[in-house]
């Protein structure tokens, strides 16, 4: 037990009360509540079609919803995208969504767009370059014409590079070779240790709950099970929420 | 040979400007999805503003070519913003039919306030030339070719080099990224559009240079840059000089070897060859 001592003491970053969301009437989200704290890895869990993008969207704020969002003691519900974005909210979308035709060391700066500190960007982009080596590499290569993992790297590169709060990466391991999305893993927790608060929404539940401090399994809409990474692991109930038997 | 080695300097000459006046198209229809039927009428508009500005106030049109420049840009950004931002991620057909009637506009306006008389800009050096040997190079054409060059070069390297050049790519290329970390897409579109007719402006003063101005010249500028865009490709302003130098030969050589009325009947004629052969442009990427 060396990781669920620990958050246990931190103080939380994102609180989520009620979260209500939906599409033309039709409601994708029920009263859904949970919490992130800080310098945590959490995962998001659930089969296709569980909610989980929409509650990104959601906090990204690209949605009107009802209920509450606090995200470090500010209430996001009544703020538009750019300014979630500007609170440190960023998100790494699902299919990763690259420049394509244009170069890697661009996409990353693209990230840091709205930084005006110049040399701490450049500094940032070192660092993205010594946690993604492959990155350092293909710096002058279209990202469009790297292979699959090397493109999530540069997503996630892209997103840190926005000094973010906190990262909710959709679908990081969706359609990457096993040895590939070990790498993405070990650099999540080397990104933790940064104190970058990730939230990761995946629908490879082994995967994200091994990494995983805490977890929330969602189902058709609302949470259906939280807890302990561990715990959630070996619980038969998650099996049965997840393969949509309950 | 003398006569050929002529018409291939004037040629050149002729498609760095050609090259300056499709930069403008290019950009806003590569970026914005619009293909701007007014740009024409925009660069008809730089020139009377250089004319103006000459006739005037005694202001040289090269000299004077940055303040043409400027007071485009802010046209171009005003317009975007009030009347063009309806229309960017809408179908073709609105984009052209909204270009078309600015177009229309444009015109009849700049022939109530300016008359159908046709206008030259004429400083003192205009006839003047640079003799190599039984070759002459025209200065002011030669001057037109290096602004252009410097202006072409210099859009490049401001998309590649720059934040806000970087922030226009990545618009162009996948708007939902680029919303996420932060862009503001009406802002940009803005910029882009400014920058567009900006050039235009600038493209408008060094044409009122080397040829006659009246207020119906726009239709046939938007054709020949459109041209140009599909030749040279939408990807870098790179392809745009080549796309321009490429029917400022054509159109030179056709005068000289088939006659003066087949000009644009090459030049259209290559863009269909082009369109057939090539449809991604000579420096686009095969896709």
């Amino acid at each position: 037990m060396t990781t669920a001592g620990a958050p246990k003491e931190r103080e939380p970053l994102l609180v989520v009360n009620g979260l209500g969301a939906g599409y033309g009437g039709m409601p994708a989200l029920r009263n859904v509540s949970l919490e992130v704290r800080r310098a945590e890895i959490v995962a998001l869990v659930g089969s296709n079609g569980a909610g989980k993008t929409t509650l990104l969207r959601a906090l990204s704020r690209v949605i009107p919803c009802t209920g509450t969002i606090s995200f470090n003691n500010d209430d996001l519900v009544a703020k538009t995208p750019d300014e979630a974005f500007a609170t440190g909210l960023v998100q790494v979308p699902e299919g990763r969504q690259l420049f394509d035709r244009m170069t890697v060391a661009d996409n990353l700066l693209m990230g840091a767009y709205r930084r005006r500190d110049r040399a701490a960007v450049a500094n940032d982009l070192d660092r993205m370059y010594t946690l993604f080596p492959r990155l350092g590499e293909r710096r002058t290569q279209l990202a469009g014409s790297m292979s699959g993992g090397e493109q999530q790297m540069c997503a996630m590169a892209r997103g840190l590079m926005a000094r973010p709060q906190l990262l909710m990466i959709d679908e990081m391991s969706l359609g990457l070779a096993p040895v590939v999305v070990e790498q993405l893993m070990d650099v999540l927790v080397e990104i933790r240790k940064q104190d970058v608060t990730v939230l990761l929404v995946e629908q490879d539940i082994h995967l994200a709950l091994s990494l995983a401090d805490r977890g929330y399994v969602m189902d058709t809409g609302s949470i259906a099970r939280s807890g302990a990474a561990k715990d959630l692991i070996d619980d038969p109930a998650v099996r049965e929420a997840y393969l949509g038997l309950a | 040979m003398d006569l050929l080695a002529q018409v291939l300097i004037n040629g050149v000459l002729l498609g760095g400007l050609y090259a300056v006046m499709a930069l403008g198209l290019a950009l806003v229809w590569g970026v914005l999805n619009i293909v701007n039927l007014a740009h024409g009428a925009f660069i008809m508009l730089g020139a009377y503003l250089a004319w103006h500005l000459y006739t005037y106030l005694g202001i040289d049109p090269f000299l004077g070519l940055p303040l043409t420049a400027i007071i485009m840009f802010c046209v171009g950004y005003a317009l975007q913003r009030g009347l063009l931002n309806l229309v960017v991620r809408a179908p073709m057909f609105n984009t052209l039919l909204i270009t078309f009637g600015l177009e229309v506009v444009l015109t009849y306006l700049a022939q109530l306030a300016f008359s159908a008389d046709f206008r030259t800009i004429n400083p003192p050096y205009a006839g003047n030339g640079i003799a190599l040997g039984p070759l002459v190079v025209p200065l002011a054409r030669l001057m037109a070719f290096g602004v252009a060059a410097v202006l072409t070069v210099g859009v490049w390297i401001f998309l590649l080099r720059t934040r806000l050049g970087r922030a226009i790519r990545a618009t162009a290329q996948n708007l939902v990224a680029a919303r996420l970390y932060g862009v503001e897409p009406r802002h940009l579109y803005a910029v882009t559009f400014g920058i567009g007719i900006g050039l235009a402006g600038a493209a408008g003063s060094l044409y009122g240079t080397v040829s006659q101005i009246n207020p119906y010249i726009g239709a046939t500028l938007t054709a020949k840059c459109f041209a140009i865009s599909i030749i040279g490709g939408l990807d870098n302003p790179l392809g745009v000089l080549v796309g321009g130098l490429v029917l400022g030969l054509i159109e030179s050589l056709t005068v000289l070897y088939v006659g003066a009325t087949f000009g644009d009947v090459a030049s259209f004629g290559i863009l269909v060859l082009v369109l057939i052969v090539r449809p991604s442009g000579l420096l686009g990427k095969t896709a």
